[in-house]
């Protein structure tokens, strides 16, 4: 089963709450590394630390056949902030 | 005609694979910023000079990531040696002699006996003696025995197997049925005729009665060291400097990006740090995820707590917050 941005983004937004997923397939197409931004009012008030480990742990299985994740995670008043700047 | 050839996809690969049949095919995951597969790279290229029925498939292991995946390939170099699309072997890392070795056992289509031994006589012979008080001082506590912890071959060896885990005696063990030369030669260096034998510090303790008065006189604690615990020593690993990182390879020879990359801001930043090798030590690597609840590595710790992992280093950099919060 391979993994998909679609499957990806479609758990995230489910399971935390996200109002904004952005995943980028770098692998070309097989499924096996991704980059990922995810917004969620989840994050709100947490550390880094403690959102990756929410993503890690949302996405545990599907981590399993993925080669090499990296992830950014926003607040989404970080996120509008940030889209105001570009 | 060479024979060195790149895959640049899973479908090229498979091909490779598809069209080389019952022949050996050597997939060799490398990265373009690696020293060591710089070297790897000169190995593999004579090598397949020396054996053109072998087939070295070059696979740029970040560029081509669902081959790395299937492969279980997390660091660079990795060799996998596959026949018939069935992975034989791998090697991992750049060694190029066990590589060279290898290679050419498993070249040879007929091969099923492994390579002869070395011949051991042009080795000048160690003396015995010298041999057996390095053996007795190799570890703090050490028990010469017939087998070893998990399979004694002789009931007072696992008893004293048993003494010992059962006080969590941190001790190493040789097993003398394997070298009949330690087998005689130890029994007249200790003039101590029968094993096991316990030695402390290079001093030997004695057999199973002594071990056995002194766990019921409850002195074994208070004189063979206690193993640590994992939880210990992962806890005495993360404080051994103010910043410490744990990743793959060294940052001289980083073994994968990620690794390659935190190493590269840390030095960016004029942070100074001490590092772990998780590949030289699968305990470690697989206890830390589990004490700090994080499944990947880099991990970076300042003062024993966990920053996190290339993409909050990364992140911490570029809001200008990295070295405060490692300085704080």
């Amino acid at each position: 089963m391979a993994i998909t941005s679609e499957g990806l983004e479609k758990k995230l937004r489910e399971e935390l709450e996200c109002t904004h997923v952005e995943l980028v397939d770098e692998s070309g197409g097989c499924g096996a590394k991704f980059s990922a931004l995810i917004v969620s009012n989840k994050f709100e008030g947490k550390p880094l630390l403690q959102r990756h480990r929410m993503v890690n742990a949302c996405l545990a299985e599907e981590l399993k056949s993925i080669h090499a994740f990296s992830m950014k995670t926003l607040t989404p008043a970080k996120w509008e902030e940030q889209q105001g700047k570009s | 005609m060479t024979r060195v050839v790149d895959a640049n996809s899973t479908v090229e690969f498979d091909e490779l694979a598809e069209k080389h049949g019952s022949g050996l095919l050597l997939a060799y995951f490398w990265t373009t910023w690696s020293d060591q597969c710089q070297q790897m790279t000169q190995v593999v290229e004579e090598l397949s000079k020396e054996l053109p029925q072998v087939l070295c498939v070059k696979v740029e292991a970040e560029s081509v990531p669902e081959i790395s995946l299937r492969y279980e390939v997390t660091a660079v170099p990795t060799f996998i040696f596959i026949k018939n699309k069935q992975k034989i072997h791998r090697v991992d890392g750049a060694k190029a002699a066990e590589l060279t070795k290898k290679v050419r056992h498993h070249a040879d289509m007929n091969a099923s006996p492994p390579p002869p031994l070395p011949v051991l006589n042009d080795k000048p012979k160690e003396d015995l003696n010298t041999r057996l008080k390095n053996l007795i001082s190799s570890s703090s506590c050490m028990l010469f025995m017939k087998g070893t912890p998990t399979e004694p071959k002789c009931g007072f060896s696992r008893q004293i197997v048993e003494i010992l885990n059962k006080r969590n005696i941190d001790y190493a063990t040789f097993d003398i049925l394997e070298d009949n030369e330690v087998r005689q030669g130890l029994k007249k260096y200790s003039d101590w005729p029968t094993y096991p034998q316990l030695y402390h510090d290079g001093e030997l303790m004695g057999g199973l009665d002594i071990v056995k008065e002194m766990d019921e006189a409850g002195e074994i604690e208070s004189t063979l060291p206690i193993k640590q615990s994992l939880d210990e020593r992962l806890k005495s690993l993360i404080n051994k400097a103010p910043v410490m990182l744990f990743m793959k390879g060294s940052p001289d020879e980083p073994r994968c990006g990620f690794s390659r990359t935190i190493c590269g801001i840390l030095k960016d930043e004029g942070i100074k740090f001490h590092s772990f090798d998780i590949l030289e030590d699968n305990e470690v690597r697989q206890g830390l995820k589990k004490f700090s609840n994080w499944p990947t590595y880099p991990q970076l710790y300042s003062k024993g707590e966990l920053i996190g992992g290339l993409d909050i280093v990364k992140e911490l950099q570029e809001s200008g917050e990295l070295k405060e919060m490692i300085e704080d």
